[in-house]
């Protein structure tokens, strides 16, 4: 199946971290008329035309999202988070290090979309080479005046300041990403209020996943209805897809929201390796539930996976075939929750490392038989009551799983002892 | 606000009115609602950490926190429904997996939170199986508090309060998820001077008072609301008592003067009521030794000299820590007799109010300039610096210390040496706050100057006067004064040692050899005297020369009131019992009446002239003579005195339990000043001044220090700053290292 | 074994390096305090983890107490509080890699260098420390070596990776190490001021001390005290019990 590729056009073929290559396709031209041609509102106009989500895992349409900010003449940010640490997401980590320039074009028109003229992108800690390689793309657009002052002789200056991370997924959540971007614990904070009206340094602020951005320069270029006509009518345009696990060509896939999911892993990704049967799929990065067998024929858009009770999330296919050991695999994704809860709030911190001993006791041959019971009753009675996502996260692959492949769990208990000789 | 929006709610079927704004837990308290809280706490606002605050909002999917939920028309709440219940049992069943559940061995039991909330909401049984976390216990936090991170439920109130309440952020927390814990900087003690208020905020047994632990449950405590008396602030205090033994001292959340604090010193400087160098017999000189006498000897021998000497030829001195009725008891009885050598001024501050200039500390807490003249209050009344932080931190006020030292208080300002240095654009506010130390008068001069014609042009100035003395106020306003020509502390000192005038003097609550600018004159003085008496808890310096020591009461035994620094009358209520052998300065005082022949005023009517006095204003700026002043001399050093909470020959030197907090002799000097001089931080010096010395003192290099002066602690005897010319200049002398002092065998 | 102290002059060293670093970050952000991570950052690269002379010196650059910097450098992971290694090597223990025989690899890993997580060799060569989803899910399993990818491993490219590395010729360059690091790098709870606070308390008896006795004298007095109230009765029971439990447990 050929697939249509815009934001991964050129990856693998071209060096697209070369300025000159990337001008040579067409790079930095948006930009240049934006500045020149196009008001911030007629941005704002086009991406909510286009009808784009955010990408990072919320799906909020991103042009509602600039609308919130306040008209107060306070100076605003736009803050790009590539922060991804979402497991079994490996999309922001790969357009960062192939496309940086496209990611730098995105971040400036959006911060021109909402008239900012500091822009910030965080780069997640570990992205060591990323982050080298992003700062390589900003001095090669600064030397041809793309970032600055007074840009392409309008009166319009935006600065953009590049800040790494170190260590800790908790700050992809969008307001412990400006904690830390502040210097501080990457700590989600209390909302209200919302980081359109106090966000970086009390400021109104937008944060913009790095696909979402990148899809920004296609939208002007080629239009928003254009945009909008790819994909289903609410989940519009292209996705860039990380598909990971049991399949023969793991690896990202830009496809038109709304494909089939039964397409997506039989055609794009391979297939399963030979002799083998499918389980499960999760479809959506760590903190969405698994999809099985009868649900392969949804499509892949927003509105689909949230119905059939998981999410589309981050975008982040990991397929489990009949190898797969799902008490493992829930234990290694309750660790990383319980690893990256920040501890503010005590559902999360005290129930995410209660499931992980828990896990570990069974994996160790240590488990109960109340134990089945306890893990989904503990998951339950810590979702939907902490401050931030995080603490959410745990309940729906466990649940879904546990009740799937309950009998895998319990081949893990340990075995009755020999009762007493009557 | 008159036309305050409000908003109606049902809350449990209540409907209940508040205004636009408020926050839901604070709502559901109009109808005796509590929600259980342990982040929240309505200083410090809401956190949405702890998640026990859940409730049920009718139109919303998912159970709301109320600590973060504004009031909205018509919101329809549940806080007992199933749901609401089942989030608060799921909470609590967290809360406790990895809580240790040493409760019959915690300080907090019966008086905690997650006891309590745990038999009103949790499930009573625990499904763990796993061992509970283990996180470091019993740490030593600093000199005051003991934190235990297996109790701690990481609810943040604590360093919440060192970051919006102090602005210090000594507290902290480290490490991240369920390894979370409180802490100070590395190798740092918590140190604070209201360090104790997270013991209170603490809703569970985390943090506790190394003065409290193991000492007492809360059931067998009877406590008493009173004020406390040991600096001119006057907070509110609830004193706990046990077996006739005070086991701690709380604060009072609703107290408009603390705003709900304390400090240290007010919280923990109380076992010196049970020390056993307290005197409970008075004692007559015998030569070199003491006898123990009779009461009613010694208010007969007191009453003969009395009678034996012209009025003229007594001195009373003192007044900051007795209370209304007893200053007005001890104005009313010399002046039956005569005496006119009447004053409360024993020490360095000379006056109560700073010039006409008043205010309550709520009008502080709202001024947009704070001028600090002088010592700052830091040390002298730290619940007045609490409220210029807030005023400073929170509301957005700018803090200018003028004088030698820095406000020391954690928020921004500008120092400068002088009044005239502030820029005018500074004062084009419409409320501003005078802070006051009763001593610099030259710079309450430069303020008035600059103030006045803005008060005539409507902005409104409070003023406020940080002293030495507890009840200087009460003092002054009920005639510690000595008005009608007679002579001040220095006078009745200078005439006593020059041509015998004054021959005997009456210490109460006063220590002049310890506390008066002139300490060389004063022991000539007392080397003069025919007769000295002196009451006190304690064998003072000054009582140590005195000829008739009668054994005191302090505040916590005595019943009456104390004017606060604001001019606030506060109750004072006997909290236990005082040892059997002591009277109060009062009944001292009435006795001695007696013994005089002296009619004096029954209790309820001492008690009405007492409020009809404190009520009046104050004498709004005249011009008092005061000749404890003397001329600046050149050379060296600019010397100044600071008060330090812990100092002092009384309370806290006679105190075990603070001894820890007690500073060491000092001197501060600022960096580029003591590079002049040659010192280095830690160095051990003498300051002199002509034939004048303090020895041994270790040297500070302070930031907060102004250039060309050097800051030495007031009232420690083992090395007492009024030995030193009152505001003389000093050289530093005898500049030693550390190793040089050991290595000769220590300090001299 | 465990470092010793450096001297001054080590220090002086690195904050030459780092300090015109430090002040082109602070001057990017708006607020001081952003500058907080990149410091520590340009600390770390020059000493291989953030010392506590970094710390202190980031508190200062940035007019915070160090307070603060602690309480925000232990929220991540990536700052490392005590030596390591010249290799930090971090295999992925994401789902994806788990489920894609990550498990073996990371057997392999603790088996031939005899290390566990968060662990280094005692050659100090190698630190070893199982981490979270590296985003590379694809090339499954993955690992970090100093923060640099490695894709699709196996026992076979980690002999051949370990081998490299001991013999100096690997592409990677190793981290610098100023200080011989520990066993481990981890620290498990933050150090408070244990004992700082009792410094000044000679008797650890003294009321107030860590060895706080106060309670014990208390019960004391209770016992053998001459104010005895009928009401004291049950406590006098129940004291002279752990009375003599206490002083059972401190001889």
């Amino acid at each position: 199946m050929v697939l249509e590729k815009v934001l991964t056009a050129g990856i693998g073929e071209v060096d697209l971290c070369d300025i000159a290559v990337y001008r040579s396709r067409g790079g930095y031209v948006q930009w240049r008329r934006a500045v020149t041609e196009l008001t911030p509102a007629a941005v704002v106009v086009a991406a909510l035309k286009s009808g784009l989500r955010g990408r990072g895992g919320a799906g909020f349409p991103t042009g509602r999202k600039w609308e919130f900010l306040p008209e107060d003449g306070r100076p605003r940010y736009l803050v790009c988070n590539c922060d991804e640490a979402e497991p079994g997401t490996f999309k922001d980590h790969e357009l960062l290090e192939m496309t940086p320039h496209q990611v730098l074009e995105g971040m400036l028109i959006g911060a021109y979309a909402i008239r900012s003229h500091h822009a910030f992108i965080y780069i997640r800690g570990e992205f060591k080479r990323g982050y080298e390689i992003f700062m390589r793309a900003l001095e090669e657009a600064r030397e041809l005046g793309f970032v600055g002052q007074r840009l392409f002789g309008t009166d319009y200056s935006l600065e953009v300041t590049v800040h790494r991370g170190a260590g800790a997924y908790i700050c992809g959540e969008e307001t412990a990403l400006l904690n830390s971007l502040e210097g501080k614990r990457g700590e989600p904070r209390l909302k209200p209020p919302f980081p359109a009206v106090r966000g970086l340094y009390g400021q109104p602020t937008v944060v913009n996943n790095v696909e979402t951005l990148g899809y920004l320069p296609h939208i002007l270029e080629r239009g928003a209805e254009w945009f909008a006509s790819v994909g289903t009518p609410k989940s519009t345009g292209y996705k860039v897809l990380s598909v990971s696990g049991h399949v023969q060509r793991p690896g990202n896939y830009e496809i038109p929201l709304g494909l089939p999911m039964r397409t997506i892993i039989d055609e794009i990704a391979g297939g399963l390796r030979p002799g083998r049967k499918f389980m499960a799929v999760q479809p959506g990065g760590g903190s969405s539930a698994c999809l099985f067998e009868e649900h392969l024929d949804l499509g892949y858009d927003y509105e689909s996976l949230a119905a059939a009770g998981t999410m589309l999330g981050s975008g982040a296919m990991v397929v489990f075939d009949d190898t797969t050991d799902f008490v493992k695999a829930a234990h290694s994704l309750v660790r990383f929750f319980a690893h990256e809860s920040c501890g503010q709030c005590t559902p999360c911190r005290e129930g995410g490392h209660w499931l992980e001993m828990t896990l570990e006791r069974i994996l160790h041959g240590e488990g109960l038989a109340s134990d089945i019971d306890m893990l989904l009753a503990l998951s339950a009675q810590m979702t939907g009551i902490n401050l931030c996502p995080l603490g959410d996260s745990i309940e729906p692959f466990l649940a879904s799983v546990l009740k799937r492949f309950e009998p895998q769990f319990r081949a893990y208990l340990r075995k009755p002892q020999v009762a007493f000789a009557r | 606000m008159p036309d305050q929006k409000t908003v109606s709610l049902t809350i449990d079927g209540v409907v209940v009115t508040v205004p636009d704004g408020t926050l839901l837990v604070e709502a559901a308290k109009r109808i005796q609602r509590d929600i259980p809280v342990y982040c929240y706490h309505e200083k410090l606002g809401p956190a949405g950490l702890c998640r026990i605050c859940l409730v049920e909002i009718e139109k919303m999917s998912k159970l709301q926190i109320a600590c973060n939920t504004l009031v909205t028309e018509g919101m329809v709440v549940r806080t007992l429904s199933d749901r609401a219940l089942d989030g608060r049992r799921a909470v609590l069943e967290f809360l406790l997996a990895n809580h240790p559940l040493d409760c019959p061995i915690c300080d907090k039991g019966g008086e905690c939170d997650l006891q309590d909330y745990a038999v009103a909401y949790g499930s009573g049984s625990s499904r763990l199986v796993e061992p509970k976390g283990r996180k470091p216990k019993a740490i030593d936090l600093g000199p005051t508090i003991v934190l235990d991170d297996e109790r701690c439920i990481v609810c943040q109130r604590c360093s919440r309060f060192d970051d919006l309440i102090t602005r210090e952020q000594s507290l902290v927390v480290k490490e991240r998820g369920e390894r979370d814990v409180i802490a100070t900087a590395t190798d740092a003690p918590y140190v604070s001077n209201f360090s104790g208020n997270v013991t209170e905020l603490c809703p569970v047994g985390a943090l506790t008072s190394k003065t409290y632990r193991f000492k007492s449950r809360p059931w067998d405590l009877q406590r008493t609301a009173t004020t406390c008396t040991q600096c001119s602030v006057g907070c509110a205090l609830n004193v706990d008592v046990r077996h006739e033994a005070i086991l701690r001292t709380m604060s009072d959340p609703e107290d408009p003067v603390s705003d709900g604090w304390l400090c240290d010193r007010g919280r923990y400087n109380i076992a010196y009521l049970d020390d056993e160098r307290r005197l409970t017999s008075p004692l007559l000189r015998d030569g070199e030794n003491w006898t123990q006498i009779g009461w009613d000897d010694a208010i007969t021998l007191w009453a003969k000299v009395l009678r034996t000497h012209p009025p003229s030829a007594h001195g009373v001195i003192g007044g900051g820590r007795l209370l209304n009725e007893e200053a007005y008891l001890l104005s009313f009885v010399f002046r039956a007799l005569g005496t006119r050598n009447i004053d409360w001024r024993t020490g360095r501050q000379f006056e109560t109010t700073a010039g006409s200039f008043e205010g309550t500390l709520a009008d502080l807490e709202r001024a947009q300039l704070i001028l600090v003249l002088g010592v700052p209050p830091s040390q002298t009344a730290p619940i007045l610096d609490l409220r210029i932080r807030k005023a400073v931190g929170r509301f957005g006020a700018r803090l200018i210390s003028v004088g030698p030292l820095a406000a020391g208080s954690f928020v921004p300002q500008t120092r400068v040496r002088s009044v005239t240095e502030i820029p005018p654009a500074a004062f084009d506010v419409r409320r501003i706050a005078v802070v006051y130390d009763g001593i610099s008068r030259d710079l309450l001069a430069e303020a008035n100057a600059m103030l006045r014609p803005l008060q005539a042009h409507g902005t409104q100035i409070f003023g406020f006067v940080a002293g030495e003395q507890a009840n200087a106020r009460g003092a002054e306003v009920l005639g510690l004064l000595p008005r009608d020509g007679g002579l001040d502390t220095r006078g009745i000192f200078s005439a006593a040692v020059g041509g015998g005038v004054i021959s005997t003097l009456a210490c109460f609550g006063a220590d002049p050899l310890l506390r008066h600018p002139d300490r060389i004159l004063v022991e000539r003085a007392l080397q003069s005297f025919d007769f000295t008496v002196v009451s006190e808890l304690f064998l003072t310096p000054t009582a140590q020369r005195a000829h008739l020591v009668l054994p005191a009461r302090s505040a916590f035994e005595k019943t009456g009131s104390t004017t606060n620094l604001a001019g606030t009358l506060r109750e004072v209520r006997a909290a236990t019992a005082a040892p059997v052998g002591t009277l109060s300065d009062g009944e001292m005082l009435v006795a001695l009446a007696a013994a005089l022949g002296i009619e004096i005023p029954s209790d309820p009517e001492i008690s009405r002239r007492v409020r009809e006095m404190i009520g009046v204003p104050l004498r709004g700026g005249e011009e008092l003579s005061f000749s404890g002043r003397a001329p600046t001399p050149r050379e060296g050093f600019e010397l100044v005195v600071a008060e330090h909470p812990f100092a002092g020959g009384g309370t806290s030197l006679h105190d075990a339990r603070v001894s820890i907090l007690r500073p060491h002799p000092q001197v501060g000097i600022a960096p580029a000043s003591a590079q002049a001089a040659g010192v280095a931080d830690g160095d051990i010096v003498d300051l002199t001044s002509g034939d004048r010395f303090l020895r041994d003192l270790r040297v500070r290099v302070d930031e907060d220090v102004a250039e060309g002066l050097v800051v030495v602690t007031a009232g420690l005897p083992q090395a007492p700053a009024n030995a030193l010319p009152a505001t003389g200049r000093v050289l530093l002398k005898n500049i030693r290292s550390v190793r040089e002092v050991v290595a000769s065998g220590g300090v001299r | 074994m465990s470092a010793g102290p450096r001297s001054e002059r080590d220090f002086a060293a690195v904050l030459e390096q780092v300090r015109p670093e430090a002040e082109r970050l602070i001057a990017q952000y708006p607020v001081k305090r952003s500058a907080l991570l990149p410091i520590l950052h340009a600390f770390q690269n020059v000493e291989g983890w953030v010392s506590p002379e970094a710390l202190a010196t980031t508190a200062r650059m940035l007019d915070e107490p160090l307070s603060i910097v602690e309480s925000t450098a232990t929220f991540y992971t990536l700052f490392f509080r005590k030596p390591i290694g010249r290799y930090l090597l971090q295999p992925c223990r994401g789902i994806a890699c788990i489920i894609d025989g990550a498990e073996e690899t990371m057997r392999h890993f603790r088996e031939s260098l005899g290390v566990a997580h968060l662990e280094t060799t005692s050659d100090g060569v190698f630190s070893y420390e199982e981490v979270e989803c590296l985003a590379a899910c694809d090339r499954a399993p993955c690992m970090q070596v100093n923060l640099e990818f490695v894709y699709n491993l196996t026992p076979e490219k980690i002999d051949m990776m370990l081998a490299e590395m001991r013999a100096g010729r690997f592409s990677v360059r190793p981290i610098p190490q100023n200080t011989l690091p520990g066993k481990t790098w981890h620290v498990e709870h933050a150090p408070s001021a244990r004992s700082s606070g009792a410094q000044n308390v000679v008797d650890a008896d003294s009321p107030g001390g860590i060895g706080d006795r106060s309670g014990a004298e208390m019960l004391k007095r209770l016992v053998n005290g001459p104010r005895l109230l009928p009401s004291d009765e049950r406590a006098l029971r129940d004291g002279k019990t752990l009375l003599e439990e206490l002083e059972r447990g401190s001889s």
